[in-house]
C-alpha cells in the first residue's frame, strides 16, 4: 500500500522541467526476493481477504 | 506499410483505507485532483461522439451499470467537470476520473516503444498521485492494473488505433476479429475464478466473462468484442479509430507490447489486403473457451462445420507477414529489440518473431506471457501451501501482482526474482513522465501545457485555443524536438503569443 510516510521509496520533487541527461528517480530500495523461498514468504504476507474486501465501481 | 498512431487508456482499480465502493467517485475527484505534476486542468468534450457508431448510425443513449446506480441513488454531486476533473499533462498525456476510477490515457505514439515507455510513465504518475492522495487524506491508498475486482464489476484497459477511414468497417471487422479473440494467449493478464458461468481455477483473461456481444458501441454494460464507437479525435471523412475494448491491463510490460503489435499486424494485413479470413462461428463463445481452456489447440468452430484452434489462428497471421509483407521475424526479447530499432516494419518484425518464439516455448513464454507467470507464481504457492485455487488465497495473490506498489506487488517480486526478465530503462521511463512523444501532435499539446497553461481556453485531442484563437491538430500531425531549429512548436508558440 502507498502511505504518506513511507520512507523505502524515494519520490523526488517535481523538477520545473524535465532534463533529458539526468538518471531519473532511484530504484526504490526494496527486499529483493532471490528465489522461490523468498517468493513463498512474500505471498505469505498476502491479506488473505484482500480480494473479498475489494470492491470497484464497473467501469469501461 | 504506413505507421499507426496508437494509444492505450488504462482504468485504474484502486482503494483508499477505510472507504468503500459508494466513496469511490468521490475519492477518484480527489486522486486526479492530487496529481503532483505541472498540468492544465480541464477538457473540452464538445466534439467527442461516444454514441456514434463505425456502421454508420448513432445510439439514442448508452447502458449503464445497474450496481453504479444502486450505489450512487440519493448521492448528491457537484459538477461534472468536477466530478472528472481532467488534467491533461506536459507529455501529451490525461488523468481523470472515469466513472470512479482514474484513468490514465497515454498520448497518441507511433512506435511501440513509446507506447510502452508512456504506459510505464503513467504507471509511475499514478503511484506519485496515490502518495500525494495518501498525505492528502492521512489514509493509505492502494492501486491496481487490473480489470476485474472479483464481484463482478470490471473496468477497462483500452487500446485506440488511428485507421484511414478508406479501409472501411468490413474489413477492419473482418481482419482484427479474429485476432481479438486469440491474441489472449500471448497477451492474457490471467484471472483466479470467474464472474460470470461456472467455476473455474484460472483463465487466461481478466475481460472473458465480460464480453457478451461480437459488436456494438458499448463499454459499460454488455460489452463487445468488437467495439464500434466511432470518434476519430481527427477529422472523420479521413479518419476511424479502432476501439479495442477487450484487452487486459498487462504488467509486463513486453505483453503490452506485443498486444498492440498483434492488432497493428492485423490493420497492416487489412490495409494490403493479406488478412487471413477466419469465420468464427460464435466468437463470444470462442473468446470464453478459449480463456477457461488455457491451451493452444482448444477447439474453435467455423461457419461450414469445421474448426481450428487459437495457435493457428494467431500463426497464421504471423505467416501472412512473413509471406505477404516480407518481415524477416526477430526473435529478441521485446524489450531489448524494441530499444535498438526504430522502423515501422523493425515493431512488426520483433512482434512477429517473439510471439513466433513465445509460441514454441513455454519456459519464454513463462517469463514474458502475464497469465502464465502469474499461474506459475501461484502454483508454486498453492503447492507448497496445499491450498486450493477455491481458497480466498488465491484471488488475495492475483490481486497483489497487479498492485503498482513495488513493496507489495507480486509482479515486482517476480521480476526482482530473475523470473520475469525486462529491461525497460528508469531514465527512458522517466524522461516520458514530462515529454510527449517525438513526431505527434501530443508534442505541441504537451509544450502547450509547459509553456502556457493559464492562456487555454479549450483543449481536447483535435483542437486547442489559446487566447481566443482556435487551431486543429490533426493527428497526423508531425511534431518533433522543440530544441531543433526552427520547429513547429516553437513556430507556433510564438504565433500564439504574438495574436492579438
Amino acid at each position: 500500500m502507498i502511505t504518506a510516510d513511507r520512507t523505502t521509496r524515494r519520490l523526488t520533487e517535481e523538477p520545473e522541467r524535465k532534463h533529458a541527461d539526468e538518471d531519473g528517480p532511484q530504484k526504490p530500495d526494496l527486499k529483493k526476493p532471490a528465489g522461490p523461498n523468498e517468493l513463498l514468504k512474500r505471498m505469505k504476507n498476502v491479506d488473505p481477504d484482500q480480494a473479498k474486501k475489494y470492491r470497484q465501481r464497473s467501469g469501461q | 506499410m504506413n505507421p499507426i498512431l496508437a494509444g492505450i487508456e488504462t482504468e485504474y482499480g484502486f482503494l483508499v483505507e477505510g472507504h468503500g465502493p459508494e466513496e469511490l467517485v468521490d475519492d477518484a475527484t480527489l486522486f486526479v485532483q492530487s496529481h503532483p505534476g505541472q498540468h492544465y486542468a480541464g477538457w473540452d468534450y464538445r466534439f467527442e461522439s461516444p454514441r456514434r457508431d463505425l456502421r454508420g448510425f448513432v445510439l439514442s443513449q448508452l447502458a449503464t451499470d445497474p450496481q453504479d446506480a444502486l450505489w450512487d441513488s440519493g448521492r448528491v454531486r457537484v459538477s461534472d467537470a468536477e466530478i472528472r476533473s481532467d488534467r491533461v499533462l506536459t507529455n501529451g498525456a490525461r488523468l481523470y476520473n472515469d466513472h470512479g476510477h482514474p484513468e490514465y490515457s497515454t498520448p497518441e505514439c507511433w512506435s511501440l516503444r513509446e507506447l510502452v515507455l508512456h504506459d510505464l510513465a503513467g504507471e509511475e504518475w499514478l503511484r506519485r498521485t496515490a502518495h500525494s492522495l495518501a498525505t492528502r487524506l492521512g489514509r493509505s491508498v492502494r492501486v491496481f492494473k487490473n480489470n476485474s475486482d472479483y464481484h463482478g464489476a470490471s473496468y477497462g484497459t483500452h487500446e485506440s488505433y488511428l485507421v484511414p477511414r478508406s479501409l472501411g468497417f468490413d474489413r477492419v471487422f473482418a481482419a482484427c476479429l479474429p485476432m481479438l479473440v486469440v491474441r489472449q494467449l500471448v497477451t492474457g493478464a490471467g484471472k483466479v475464478g470467474a464472474e460470470s458461468g461456472a467455476w473455474v481455477d484460472f483463465q487466461m483473461s481478466q475481460r472473458a466473462d465480460f464480453l457478451v456481444e461480437v459488436t456494438n458501441a458499448e463499454t459499460l454494460f454488455r460489452r463487445p468484442i468488437f467495439n464500434t464507437r466511432d470518434e476519430p479525435h481527427g477529422p472523420p471523412d479521413q479518419w476511424m479509430r479502432l476501439h479495442v475494448i477487450c484487452g487486459d491491463a498487462n504488467r509486463i510490460p513486453s505483453c503490452t507490447a506485443r498486444k498492440v503489435g498483434l492488432v497493428k499486424l492485423a490493420l497492416t494485413l487489412a490495409a494490403e489486403e493479406l488478412a487471413p479470413r477466419w469465420p468464427i462461428r460464435n466468437p463470444v463463445q470462442a473468446f470464453q473457451a478459449m480463456s477457461r481452456s488455457l491451451r493452444d489447440d482448444a477447439r474453435i468452430d467455423l461457419e461450414g462445420g469445421s474448426w481450428t484452434t487459437p495457435r493457428a489462428i494467431l500463426e497464421s497471421y504471423l505467416d501472412a507477414a512473413e509471406q505477404g509483407l516480407g518481415l524477416k521475424p526477430d526473435t529478441r526479447p521485446l524489450a531489448m529489440s524494441l530499444l535498438s530499432d526504430s522502423s515501422w516494419a523493425d515493431d512488426l518484425a520483433c512482434i512477429v518473431g517473439e510471439t513466433r518464439a513465445v509460441l514454441e516455448s513455454p519456459e519464454l513464454a513463462a517469463q514474458r506471457v502475464d497469465w502464465r507467470a502469474k499461474r506459475g507464481l501461484l502454483q508454486m504457492y498453492l503447492d507448497s501451501e496445499q491450498a486450493s485455487w477455491r481458497d480466498p488465497i488465491a484471488q488475495a495473490l492475483e490481486l497483489a501482482y497487479h498492485d503498482l506498489d513495488p513493496e507489495e506487488s507480486l509482479f515486482d517480486a517476480l521480476v526482482s526474482a530473475g523470473e520475469v526478465d525486462e529491461s525497460w530503462p528508469p531514465a527512458e521511463i522517466e524522461r516520458r513522465r514530462f515529454e510527449a512523444p517525438e513526431g505527434t501532435r501530443a508534442r505541441l499539446r504537451g509544450a502547450i501545457v509547459r509553456e502556457m497553461a493559464s492562456q487555454i481556453t479549450h483543449l481536447s485531442w483535435s483542437k486547442v485555443s489559446v487566447l481566443d484563437q482556435e487551431w486543429m491538430l490533426p493527428p497526423d500531425l508531425e511534431v518533433f524536438d522543440p530544441l531543433d531549429s526552427p520547429t513547429q512548436i516553437e513556430e507556433f508558440l510564438r504565433k500564439i503569443k504574438k495574436a492579438p
